[in-house]
């Protein structure tokens, strides 16, 4: 494997999907051999709102470029009422990191179904399209 | 003297000779003029150190946590900050409201110990009188909405992205990390701080503007909607983060997100972010 240079600098993504629905939407991808960009990295979650929105700002801090959190859509939570707390965090967490200066394409966050692999590939490829454009991301990096 | 300090000597005096309090916490005067300390007083003939002055700024309730198995009552001196910042506590489970005789003080604003002028604090103070109380020393004023305490978060929200990055950098570059906005912030209540629990991974101990934003933005996100905006932190910060800003962004999303919610005004209203509503504003379909 190549080392990563400025040159050939390929977006880091890191995306968080519920186990219930996001995760199986992501499956569902590669069952049906659709494509997306590898440059996304799965973490599953037992619900959407499992991610804690320090993981967002560890995330950036650690090298991603991207981050999606993804679950059920509401009224879906296979918990009943998870992904309710999950968009209010997230409603606020947004903004919080468009406030010290995260281009909000960086962050996003999507209801996605176990059915909808279309729209899982369509959000990740969209993220990925983005961030490329954007470049990397070096606001809250650790320095080296 | 003033009115008010001869009503706190004489109710701190007599709570403790009645017995209905084993301890009052306060404020005195301490090495420097400019400076007003808090005070602790467990016995009836020292409550002559007691002192109302202009620059009792410290907040008094925080103190009620410095030894949270303590046996006894407290008399605590609150102003409009004290007495959100005790709703704080109650609400949080940390302390018991039988065990506190909460002395309101109508407080009309205090001087900042450097520049003599008006706190920062004190200027953009919502609720000068306690919004609970046992007993009230002074003239109650009605509580005051004052929207332009969010003026410098409306002008740095419309800065470019690489600007407020800048900003937010620049400032937390100077942090230290002493930890002192977590210590006087009544919100900051766990009894292990995620900055405390290094081998858990939350944060690292390096000394590095990378983890001090890591630390400032986490602590201001786990205080999003439960912060009482009594200004502690901006002001104890050894050099000068505007920490309210950060505050003061959450506050004011939350509130125009999830409805008008200042809190610590009582302590029944759950905090925003730990309920919900099904109709919620829509962004991540």
């Amino acid at each position: 494997m190549a080392l990563m240079t400025e040159a050939n600098w390929e977006p880091k993504v890191l995306a968080f999907c519920c186990n219930w629905c996001s995760y199986s939407g992501a499956d569902l991808v590669g069952l049906n051999r659709m494509k997306y960009p590898e440059n996304v990295r799965i973490v599953r979650v037992p619900c959407s709102a499992r991610v804690n929105p320090q993981f967002i700002i560890r995330a950036f801090q650690r090298g991603a470029d991207g981050v999606l959190v993804a679950g059920c859509h509401p009224g879906d939570c296979h918990y009943s009422t998870g992904n309710y707390y999950t968009r209010r965090r997230f409603l606020v967490m947004k903004r919080l990191l468009e406030f010290i200066g995260i281009e909000s394409q960086r962050f996003q966050a999507r209801w996605i179904s176990g059915a909808e692999a279309v729209k899982f590939r369509d959000t990740v490829t969209k993220l990925c399209e983005d961030i490329k454009a954007l470049g990397p991301q070096r606001k809250l990096r650790d320095q080296k | 003297m003033n009115a008010i300090q001869i009503k706190m000597r004489e109710v701190a005096g007599q709570l403790l000779s009645l017995g209905e309090v084993d301890r009052v916490i306060g404020w005195e005067k301490g090495r420097f003029a400019h400076q007003s300390p808090p005070a602790f007083i467990t016995d009836e003939t020292k409550v002559e150190r007691l002192i109302w002055d202009e620059y009792c700024l410290t907040g008094t309730a925080k103190y009620l946590l410095d030894d949270p198995y303590r046996a006894g009552k407290t008399g605590l001196f609150a102003r409009g900050c004290d007495a959100r910042a005790i709703n704080r506590l109650i609400q949080d489970g940390q302390v018991k409201r039988e065990n506190i005789v909460i002395i309101g003080i109508c407080c009309t604003g205090m001087s900042d110990s450097v520049s003599r002028q008006m706190a920062a604090k004190c200027c953009d103070c919502t609720h000068p009188t306690p919004v609970v109380y046992d007993l009230m020393i002074g003239e109650p004023v009605k509580p005051v909405a004052k929207p332009e305490r969010f003026k410098a978060v409306a002008e740095l929200e419309q800065k470019a992205a690489q600007e407020k990055s800048e900003y937010w950098t620049r400032q937390f570059a100077k942090c230290i990390r002493c930890y002192a906005c977590r210590n006087i912030c009544p919100a900051c209540n766990c009894r292990e701080c995620f900055a405390d629990q290094y081998r858990v991974g939350w944060l690292g101990k390096q000394h590095h503007t990378a983890e001090n934003q890591v630390f400032g933005l986490t602590r201001a996100y786990h205080i999003a909607d439960r912060c009482i905006e009594c200004g502690e932190c901006a002001r104890v910060c050894p050099v000068g983060i505007p920490l309210m800003e950060l505050n003061r962004k959450l506050i004011k999303d939350i509130q125009q997100l999830f409805g008008d919610y200042h809190a610590g005004v009582d302590s029944e209203t759950a905090p925003p972010l730990g309920r919900y509503s099904l109709d919620d504003m829509e962004e991540f379909m």
